[in-house]
């Protein structure tokens, strides 16, 4: 056991999720751009009261990092909510771009992470699933051995991680992927709406998801019994299946083909995109294209397979 | 070896604490009736709904339970991932009749600017309307009517009607059932001198 979880793979699997975070943060932020301040200003100043939000953070607990933690201080040398929301923004941004090229990956995983968590948290009244998944995504980044060979930081210091470590880290994000879709699968198999297709049906024509007409939908009523039994079979076989060699590669496809559909079908993006992310850095090594060895070409797509 | 049997130890317990979650609502859900699971509603709590109703007073006197959900918060594990399941959750509504001093009326929508906040819009919504709590709905509906207000500057009292959405089935539809809004309540709001809706 304790061998297969610390097994020897190659930084790739990093690299990935390191690039593929700091894509999802920026398409996060810039898409928010417009409504940043507004989504997130206190009360009688945004959409809802960032204040409410942070009010019942606190009664879960006061560890939660929330943007009031800078706030109030900030009031009091003069600088205003908006000023402080707005350099926020801005931070995040650029602990984006540090991220996506590697440079101070450590300190930039770190304060994406923060940041990210305090925009979600102070938000938390207009937050939805993507956003606990790109925070499982950053905090597992920002443990992670980090830097990667494909980071600007690898490049001047040449130093790269143990590859047990990097196994380790790598064993976490799959077997985190695996506990997600089993519980997401055995969930649905309980709504009888998943066995007959009307579930299926449903998320595609509620508003805001509702990109195709009804009328197009309609006719493939026949297809929805199918696809909805396909989708929680293709999620709760996917711990059992994705390890296994031949099978694996093939459920990874599907998943991905999955979430590409979720993505174009009912406009979630941001959600389509972290699920891709997360499982090309978890199995797609190895799974999608050969494992190289840390140093060396020497392909190790036989031994270090994660299957 | 040391530092192998931390990371062996830290994993233990993470994968336990997202299990737990997990299970617990499975659960939730199992025991609400929501699943296809004959069961009587016991009317418990959701593990969210729970967490909510803790005071602030037990929560501040047990730091055990501050650090644990502070960790689950920050690993992004404090819920389950049900996504649509087992069941595609009702949509919501929010109309404004706005009453201008001359007596005429606008009608509103709350409304973001882009496709990515109009998705959390929509998520708030369906918050709304799955609480359970009278209080919370009402004190967030003024807060979306306070916000869309700042478009009505001449509006003196305003009428927000929530709703929720019924949508046909496949061969309902083809039958030229259309979707409908089923009213849940109304509020009403005037503006007093402090420009604060009440």
């Amino acid at each position: 056991m304790r061998d297969w979880l610390f097994f020897p793979t190659s930084d790739r699997w990093l690299s990935i999720l390191r690039i593929g975070l700091a894509v999802q943060l920026l398409l996060y932020v810039f898409s928010l751009r417009s409504d940043w301040n507004y989504l997130l200003g206190g009360t009688g100043r945004g959409l809802v009261s960032r204040d409410l939000a942070e009010v019942l953070l606190s009664l879960e607990s006061w560890m939660i990092p929330r943007f009031g933690w800078f706030i109030g201080p900030a009031r009091q040398l003069g600088i205003d909510e908006t000023t402080v929301l707005s350099l926020s923004w801005y931070c995040l941004t650029l602990g984006a771009i540090f991220l996506l090229i590697g440079l101070y990956s450590r300190a930039a995983a770190v304060a994406s992470w923060f940041l990210y968590l305090c925009s979600v948290k102070s938000g938390g009244l207009v937050t939805y699933g993507v956003d606990a998944l790109t925070t499982t995504g950053l905090f597992y980044l920002m443990l992670s051995p980090l830097p990667d060979r494909l980071s600007l930081d690898h490049f001047w210091r040449k130093k790269l991680a143990d590859s047990q470590l990097l196994g380790f880290w790598r064993r976490v994000l799959q077997l985190h992927l695996c506990l997600i879709y089993f519980f997401s699968g055995l969930t649905k198999t309980l709504g009888r709406d998943w066995w007959n297709g009307i579930n299926l049906w449903r998320s595609l024509i509620r508003p805001p998801f509702d990109l195709i007409p009804a009328d197009i939908l309609v006719r493939f009523k026949y297809v929805f019994p199918i696809a909805g039994v396909a989708i929680f079979l293709l999620e709760i076989g996917y711990v059992f299946l994705i390890w296994r060699r031949g099978i694996g590669r093939v459920w990874l496809i599907a998943v991905l083909i999955m979430h590409v559909g979720i993505g174009l079908t009912m406009g979630m993006y941001l959600f389509a995109s972290i699920m891709i992310i997360l499982n090309l850095a978890a199995f797609g090594p190895g799974k999608l294209w050969p494992e190289k060895e840390l140093r060396g070409d020497v392909n190790l797509s036989s031994s270090l397979d994660p299957a | 070896m040391r530092r192998k049997n931390i990371c062996l130890a830290w994993l233990a317990l993470h994968l336990f604490l997202v299990t737990a979650i997990c299970v617990w609502q499975l659960s939730w859900l199992i025991a609400n009736g929501l699943t296809v699971i004959p069961f009587t509603p016991a009317g418990i709590a959701s593990p969210a709904e729970k967490a909510r109703s803790t005071t602030g007073k037990r929560a501040w006197s047990n730091p055990a339970k501050q650090l644990l959900v502070g960790y689950l918060h920050c690993a992004g594990i404090e819920g389950a991932y049900g996504f649509f399941a087992p069941n595609v959750p009702e949509n919501y509504k929010l109309a404004f009749e706005f009453h201008n001093r001359d007596g005429s009326v606008e009608y509103d929508l709350p409304s973001v600017d882009s496709g990515a906040a109009e998705l959390r819009l929509g998520g708030l919504l369906d918050a709304i309307g799955r609480s359970d709590s009278e209080k919370y709905r009402r004190i967030l509906i003024r807060m979306l009517t306070t916000a869309a207000w700042e478009n009505h500057p001449e509006a003196v009292s305003v009428h927000a009607v929530f709703g929720k959405l019924k949508l046909p089935s496949p061969l309902e539809f083809e039958r030229g059932v259309a979707p409908s809004y089923e009213f849940i309540a109304a509020y009403d709001f005037e503006r007093s001198a402090d420009s604060d809706p009440k």
